[in-house]
């Protein structure tokens, strides 16, 4: 309750004082990533009314998922409405959806595969565990220590900890010195979050449709707001090391979705933090966000469906073949991968 | 899921207690029929019955028959104690959020075993050692499970004092190899008795991740199953409710004698997945 009497106090003030500092770097001819209390208003006053709950929407979303995979493959792993669910359900992250909906389905995309490390994907799993002990303890030490100590409590890092450990001093050093500058300017300007808000960091969510053929499942980087109420009051955020891509807001719209299915009202707002510049991207949660990614849902179930049945994914190279675990035997997705450095060398 | 409609869920009126005569019943259908079952197991050897376990064998059969690995501390271990800890700090007002809590008291329970070497939850001296980036993370994983289940139940609802996590019930069946059934409860709820006598009744909560799966009933029924055969003595608990936040779902069950029996016949078909899948490695 705390939580929707601060932000609804604070609506209007905070949209002023939003289109106030916004103004202002335009006047100043550049862009100041937001901070502190700033980015905080950005996150919590999006300047649309909030969702209420509603059973009716949820009903309909999940009537819109359920027909559409009636239409495919998917949806004869399960029974009718009112049996068990299958126990071995389709289950459906954002990074496989995103792969199955990729121009070229990729051979890994039904799986959840390891794959091969590179910088980036080290800083970002670095980042995702300083921002979280940012919101559990509200300080970093020293980036690298920190991050490393955190990472090794988790078995499925283990790959990545030893491919940090294999990297040469020079190397090593060009990642530390990202991971110390994007800790540095995390620290500096995410806000502190008042523990009244009920900060969650790595919540799982997940839901089951078409009487437990399918499940989409998440982990969402941190949620805030009390959830359960008539008036939508969570948040969701997902931070991200790397650069903008257009698939990032399609996944927080998933998470929406699940968020939207498993709990009475929507979340008001799905956001990903850009730790690398400081940008925060907001959608605002509408009746239609969630239309939409509920048709995508179902059109990415019904492409890992057919794949789980066997269909031969295509061999069309995309921008994701350099994340494609099967990448040494796939002789088009090396090829994309080799034009695509010589491309950014040139 | 809201927080006043599982809050009622958990507190609704009990049914009429279980009598003697059907627990007697379920009792002696346990030790007639696992004796045998176990008999040919190696020396030494125990079958140890959870609530995971009957999940994993209704789930996973095939894992019964990979090697166990071998313990290690990891953080997914230490959320519940520490999270429970930290929702009674929460529920005697000395915090007020688990977030908040969870700190102070991962400190207090280190500090206090690095006085007195008594470890209240096990985990002390493994977070002792670990680099503080590390027991951050350890802290982040109780606080959310922790936040989770506080913001699912309207607790100013409970009027006595609830019980919350403490020892597992356990039973152990006389046999010529060790079988121990293990139940596990993270809150346990007085409830008013409605019917005659007033006897007293409780309600137990079970939260689990996940996404609640074909036979939810006997699997949350084993939990009464394994109090009412620890304690014979007193009341089989009227009611198991279910929580699986990640899904925001919740099941509740009413113990009745079907449903014990039920729970009986799941434990026993258990052990016999486990037995047959320990034979198959020994020969």
């Amino acid at each position: 309750m705390l939580v929707m009497d601060i932000d609804r106090r604070e609506e209007k003030g905070g949209a002023a004082r939003r289109e106030t500092a916004e103004s202002k770097s335009r006047v100043m001819g550049s862009w100041t990533p937001l901070a502190g209390d700033a980015l905080l208003d950005r996150l919590r006053v999006t300047g649309r009314p909030r969702p209420l709950a509603d059973p009716d929407r949820t009903a309909r979303l999940r009537e819109t998922i359920e027909r559409g995979l009636a239409q495919g493959t998917v949806a004869n792993q399960g029974g009718p409405r009112d049996q068990s669910p299958s126990p071995t359900p389709l289950v459906i992250t954002k990074d496989r959806l995103t792969r199955a909906l990729s121009p070229g389905v990729h051979h890994d995309a039904i799986g959840f595969g390891v794959q091969p490390p590179t910088t980036p994907m080290a800083c970002g799993a670095l980042i995702d565990v300083l921002f979280r002990q940012l919101v559990t303890i509200g300080s970093i030490g020293d980036p690298m220590s920190d991050g490393l100590a955190a990472l090794a409590l988790d078995d499925r890092q283990a790959h990545l900890i030893a491919w940090i450990d294999s990297l040469s001093g020079t190397e090593r050093g060009t990642l530390a010195a990202e991971v110390d500058r994007q800790s540095i300017a995390l620290v500096n300007r995410w806000p502190t979050l008042d523990p009244a808000w009920l900060p969650r960091t790595q919540l799982p969510i997940r839901v089951d449709v078409a009487a437990g053929a399918v499940e989409l499942s998440g982990r969402v980087d941190l949620a805030i707001g009390r959830p359960g109420l008539n008036v939508a009051s969570v948040a969701i955020v997902e931070v991200k090391s790397g650069t903008r891509r257009p698939e990032h807001r399609k996944d927080l719209h998933f998470y929406a979705l699940i968020e939207t299915l498993r709990s009475p009202a929507p979340p008001f707002v799905v956001a990903t933090y850009y730790t690398r510049t400081g940008e925060l991207d907001i959608d605002p949660v509408s009746d239609e966000l969630l239309a939409a990614a509920a048709r995508r849902t179902v059109a990415g179930a019904r492409a890992l469906g057919q794949v789980a049945e066997g269909a031969a994914p295509s061999r069309l190279p995309d921008q994701q073949c350099g994340k494609s675990a099967v990448l040494p035997g796939c002789r088009p997705g090396r090829q994309r991968v080799t034009a695509d450095i010589g491309g950014y060398r040139r | 899921m809201r927080a006043h409609e599982l809050t009622a869920a958990i507190l609704a009126p009990p049914l009429a207690p279980i009598g003697h005569g059907d627990r007697q019943l379920v009792r002696h259908n346990l030790t007639n029929a696992i004796p045998a079952m176990v008999e040919n197991l190696p020396l030494g050897d125990q079958v140890v019955v959870t609530l995971a376990m009957l999940r994993q064998v209704a789930r996973d059969p095939a894992a019964l028959s990979r090697p166990e690995e071998p313990f290690a501390w990891k953080p997914a271990f230490v959320r519940r104690s520490l999270g429970l800890s930290a929702m009674d700090a929460c529920i005697n007002h000395r915090f007020s959020s688990p977030t908040e809590a969870v700190g102070p008291i991962a400190d207090q329970a280190v500090s206090e075993w690095s006085r007195t070497g008594w470890r209240t939850f096990h985990w002390e001296p493994w977070i002792a050692a670990l680099h503080p980036a590390a027991r951050s993370a350890v802290m982040a994983e109780a606080a959310t499970w922790a936040t989770t289940l506080w913001s699912s139940i309207d607790w100013h609802r409970f009027d006595s004092p609830l019980g919350l996590g403490g020892p597992d019930d356990q039973w152990v069946c006389t046999a010529a190899r060790t079988v121990r059934l293990k139940g596990r409860s993270e809150l346990q709820v007085p409830l008013e008795a409605t019917h005659g006598g007033g006897a007293e009744s409780t309600a137990l909560v079970s939260v689990a991740a996940g996404i609640p799966r074909t036979g939810w009933e006997t699997e949350l029924g084993f939990l009464a199953l394994v109090a009412s055969l620890r304690s014979p003595s007193r009341p089989v608990p009227s009611r198991v409710v279910g929580l699986w936040p990640d899904a925001g779902q919740y099941r509740s069950v009413d113990i009745t004698s079907g449903v014990l029996t039920a729970a009986g016949d799941r434990v026993i078909a258990c052990i016999g997945a486990v037995v047959d899948a320990r034979m198959s490695m020994v020969v």
